[in-house]
């Protein structure tokens, strides 16, 4: 049997407000080529000057792949000949990148496996080419925008591990804050390196498929490459070392230039940048923005708070959702409440409403409050859902609306008492077609109650009080 | 304010002297072609120590309103969208720039001869080249069209035409002048120096444009000086040969003007000497190789009629584009970093560098400075007296030794006969340039700046 490898190298657009080499704005889907200057233009006479901002964000991606930090980070020319590359090469960082030889661990069907990394580095990114009819545009807005390349070991086995390292991967730059990891905006971007060869004897002949911009392409076109693999050495062929595309529209894989087109990078060291030393204060820095990474913020919720897997998820899979759901939870509600609803009907608000669970008017403490009147059986269900979507219309605090509106529940036993016992003197006819057995009618009289109080009566209480007086 | 200076804002602050200047101007650009643009009003009115003095900057440095030719049909139409940080200090102090000056396409020669946009010709024989790369800026300044121009040094490219030209010509300590503005040729070696008549005037231009910048992170802060007063001590070579009589004359008749002048002459052996050449091209070649990259026709420079595709597109357009000197070079580059080559070339060039480094730093652990011909010989005609374009690379040695190492050095005029002037070269440890500005001082008794033929200083 065929054992295989792959090793992924990920792409990702910082978010450093401005480009890698020069002060034009980072931004996407700005009109062409308007954030452009001599620098990143490639005039002649024009320098480079590397981005703190970026390179503070590279070393707290490396720090939190556990990689060795670069006490000296160089900059080196990667030469290939790219149209939209305004100056045909390409400053990237091959000696001492900001860090390598670190780590990372994912969950594949439960089970945590480490994944290493070779190394993380700096680079600016090309241009963008448009191809209309018989003319070819490019827009340089993207031409300098920094970018981050994720280097793996050959660690992952198929498709599918693949997927989750690179879900995983987008999870954790977002927690970060260092990208925001859309694939589909291309500020995450994928190559893979496959290979494969009998059990025990190691790598085989290594094939890079290049642009890859979906997780769900990176499973498709590695397992069908495995398979294409395993197919050739099935019939004595042999593999060959290439770089090849991913087809979408086909579900294939070709070829995009074979090893003796190979490119031959003449790496050099870029003369215009002197090496980069951290500081401590910039060390320090790269400390601070480290955050509990996702998987481990997942063990520990189930663990701590005793959530199922999939409340889990949807709670950790976006940071500033997991704080909230903490920050709620430190004042003092159930976490199985906090989390039912954070997932319901909170969502379904969010969704209406068009607003991210942050910028809402729903503050943490706002939910803790209204989860309180619940839980202390002040309020039921229904009036809490009715209190929320209040909470987001009229952006006030549960409290305010429930008193504003009177929907306080009525607990109180001899209150409910007398309630109930007015409303089975007026339905004098129905109390004695239950008592005659015709059950049916319960339901009628629950509703004359919970009518008589404008739904506000507490309905376990109202039932068991109703049950006690018909016996 | 030097009596060189004074005279020239003096004798430009009245209509008849601005016009009687254009007349000089255009006369002498008849015979020596050192502007590829020339216009002489005066553009900045900013007050400064350098109020109403114009200048001459080399065609390969940005400044707004100007081309940025680099002597290259390739760049021959582009304007320059913004000011190199140089140029933008001097105009700060009240300089305004009169004209680009014509160079070796890309900074890439010892004559001017391979612009491809003109030819310049030496003021004191219009039959020989002006030097190179800067030779636009060393003909200016000798026939007295600008008091003073910006060159750059690459290997020797402003010190080398200086020579040629009889002027005194400045390569800073690398770094200590911002870069940025200035189109890269190899940007490890490269920096922007002065040239000028006057070693006051080059001085002050210095100090204006010296400093760190942070467009350019490779700048840097200059140091404090140790020493800038004489007596000095300096270094000669233990054995030179191959110079050009004349040449050696001048070196000759130097040494013994230093003693005189109570300097302490000392013989020491350069035994990285000979590395010198092969280790600047490799260098030079192979960051040009990269540098020179981004011309393809495609956002700016020339730009074919028609092509099937990009590589159509960029083939042509450096085809045509490139002079055959800088298509060499540009090979030449990309064969040594060639992956497997790199040990054989590239890493074992800057090995040597390394070497010639510590060399220096070795003989200036006693000495002040360090005193070599410029180049083996006085300026050379286009004739068959001429040297090949592989002579002209050989004899760069002496020039070339201050830009591997980084240190400043500086072209002093010394002897002047048959029309043909001789420089030498003084390096200095990085930092240290006030004892170059002092050691041509102490020498203008003994060789005092002498005028071209036709020269004239209130343009009579």
């Amino acid at each position: 049997m065929y054992e295989s490898f792959v090793g992924l190298e990920i792409h990702i657009h910082l978010l450093a407000d401005s480009k890698m080499f020069c002060s034009c704005k980072a931004q996407y889907g700005d009109e062409e080529n308007t954030n452009v200057c001599p620098v990143c233009l490639g005039y002649p006479g024009v320098l480079p000057t590397a981005n703190e901002k970026a390179l503070e964000l590279a070393y707290t991606v490396a720090e939190a792949l556990n990689c060795e930090l670069s006490p000296r980070t160089t900059f080196e020319r990667k030469n290939y000949f790219y149209p939209d590359m305004p100056k045909n090469y390409q400053i990237s960082q091959f000696e001492h990148p900001v860090g390598k030889n670190g780590w990372v661990e994912i969950e594949v069907n439960g089970e945590k496996k480490k994944i290493r990394i070779h190394d993380v580095h700096l680079e600016e990114d090309a241009g963008k080419m448009i191809h209309a009819g018989d003319v070819s545009l490019i827009d340089y807005n993207r031409a300098g925008y920094p970018l981050l390349e994720i280097v793996t070991e050959p660690d992952l086995v198929r498709g599918e591990d693949a997927e989750i390292y690179l879900k995983n991967f987008q999870r954790l730059v977002r927690y970060l804050g260092v990208s925001d990891g859309n694939m589909e905006e291309g500020s995450l971007r994928c190559d893979a390196n496959v290979s494969i060869n009998l059990e025990g004897q190691g790598l085989g002949r290594k094939v890079e498929i290049k642009n890859l911009n979906s997780s769900r392409f990176v499973k498709l076109a590695l397992n069908y490459e495995i398979d294409r693999q395993s197919l050739l050495l099935d019939e004595g062929k042999i593999v060959s070392q290439e770089t090849r595309l991913w087809n979408e529209n086909r579900d294939i894989t070709t070829v995009m230039r074979s090893k003796e087109q190979a490119l031959d990078y003449r790496y050099f060291p870029e003369p215009d940048l002197p090496p980069f030393c951290p500081s401590d204060d910039f060390l320090q820095k790269v400390k601070d923005r480290q955050v509990e990474l996702p998987l481990y913020r997942k063990d520990r919720f189930i663990k701590e708070y005793q959530l199922t897997e999939d409340q889990t998820e949807f709670i950790i899979d976006d940071k500033a959702v997991a704080d909230y759901f903490e920050q709620v939870i430190s004042l003092g509600v159930p976490t199985d409440m906090v989390a039912t609803w954070l997932s319901g009907d909170v969502q379904k608000e969010l969704n209406k409403n068009n607003m991210k669970l942050l910028e809402s008017p729903l503050s943490p403490e706002r939910f803790a409050e209204l989860l309180k009147y619940l839980d202390e059986d002040r309020i039921h269900g229904k009036l809490a859902k009715q209190t929320l979507s209040a909470v987001f219309d009229e952006n006030k605090s549960p409290g305010d609306i429930i008193a504003e509106k009177g929907w306080e529940q009525i607990s109180n036993a001899d209150q409910v008492q007398t309630l109930i016992e007015q409303v089975l003197a007026d339905n004098q006819s129905v109390v004695d077609a239950i008592k005659s057995g015709d059950d049916r009618q319960r339901g009628y009289l629950m509703g004359q109650i919970m009518k008589k109080t404008n739904g506000r009566i507490n309905p376990q209480i109202a039932q068991k009080v109703l049950s006690e007086k018909l016996g | 304010m030097s009596q060189f200076t004074k005279k020239w804002v003096e004798n430009l602050s009245t209509e008849v002297g601005r016009k009687r200047y254009r007349l000089y101007v255009e006369s002498w650009e008849k015979k020596i072609g050192s502007f590829l643009d020339f216009r002489s009003e005066n553009s900045s009115h900013n007050e400064g120590k350098l109020k109403g003095l114009p200048f001459g900057v080399k065609d390969n440095i940005a400044t707004r309103g100007f081309k940025v030719t680099c002597g290259s049909k390739m760049l021959e139409n582009l304007l320059s969208p913004y000011t190199a940080t140089a140029v933008e200090k001097l105009i700060d102090a009240g300089a305004y720039v009169v004209g680009k000056t014509n160079l070796d396409e890309f900074g890439m020669g010892s004559s001017t001869d391979n612009s491809a946009l003109q030819q310049t010709n030496n003021p004191w024989d219009i039959n020989r080249v002006s030097g190179g790369s800067s030779g636009g800026s060393a003909a200016a300044v000798a026939a007295g069209l600008v008091p003073f121009a910006l060159g750059t040094d690459t290997g020797g490219s402003v010190r080398q035409p200086a020579s040629f030209c009889g002027v005194y010509g400045l390569k800073p300590t690398y770094g200590t002048v911002s870069r940025f503005g200035l189109t890269a040729y190899a940007s490890s070696l490269e920096v922007i120096g002065v040239l000028s008549k006057d070693i006051d005037l080059t001085e002050q231009v210095y100090n204006t444009i010296k400093g760190e910048d942070p467009k350019d992170q490779t700048s840097i802060k200059p140091e404090v000086p140790t020493k800038t007063k004489g007596p000095f001590t300096i270094a000669v070579l233990d054995n030179i040969s191959d110079l050009d009589p004349l040449v050696q004359k001048a070196y000759d008749k130097t040494i013994v003007s230093l003693e005189a002048l109570g300097h302490t002459v000392v013989k020491v052996q350069l035994p990285t000497l000979e590395y010198v050449v092969p280790a600047y091209y490799t260098i030079a070649t192979a960051e040009a190789s990269a540098n020179l990259a981004r011309y393809t026709g495609i956002r700016y420079g020339l730009q074919p009629l028609y092509s099937e595709n990009p590589d159509d597109l960029v083939q042509k357009s450096r085809s045509e584009g490139f002079g055959d000197e800088v298509k060499l070079r540009i090979l030449l580059g990309t064969y040594v970093l060639r992956s497997g080559f790199q040990d054989q070339y590239y890493h074992r060039a800057q090995k040597i560098r390394t070497a010639i480094r510590n060399d220096l730093d070795r003989i200036f652990k006693d000495v002040d400075m360090l005193m070599t011909p410029t180049f083996p010989t006085p300026a050379f005609s286009r004739d068959e007296k001429s040297l090949t374009q592989f002579q002209q690379k050989v004899a760069d040695k002496f020039t070339c030794t201050a830009n591997l190492a980084g240190v400043p050095a500086l072209n002093v005029p010394t002897i002047v006969e048959n029309n043909l002037p001789v420089g030498m070269q003084f390096i200095a440890p990085v930092f240290e340039e006030p004892r170059l500005f002092e050691i041509a001082r102490s020498l203008k008794d003994v060789f005092p700046i002498q005028d071209v033929p036709g020269y004239s200083e209130d343009w009579s």
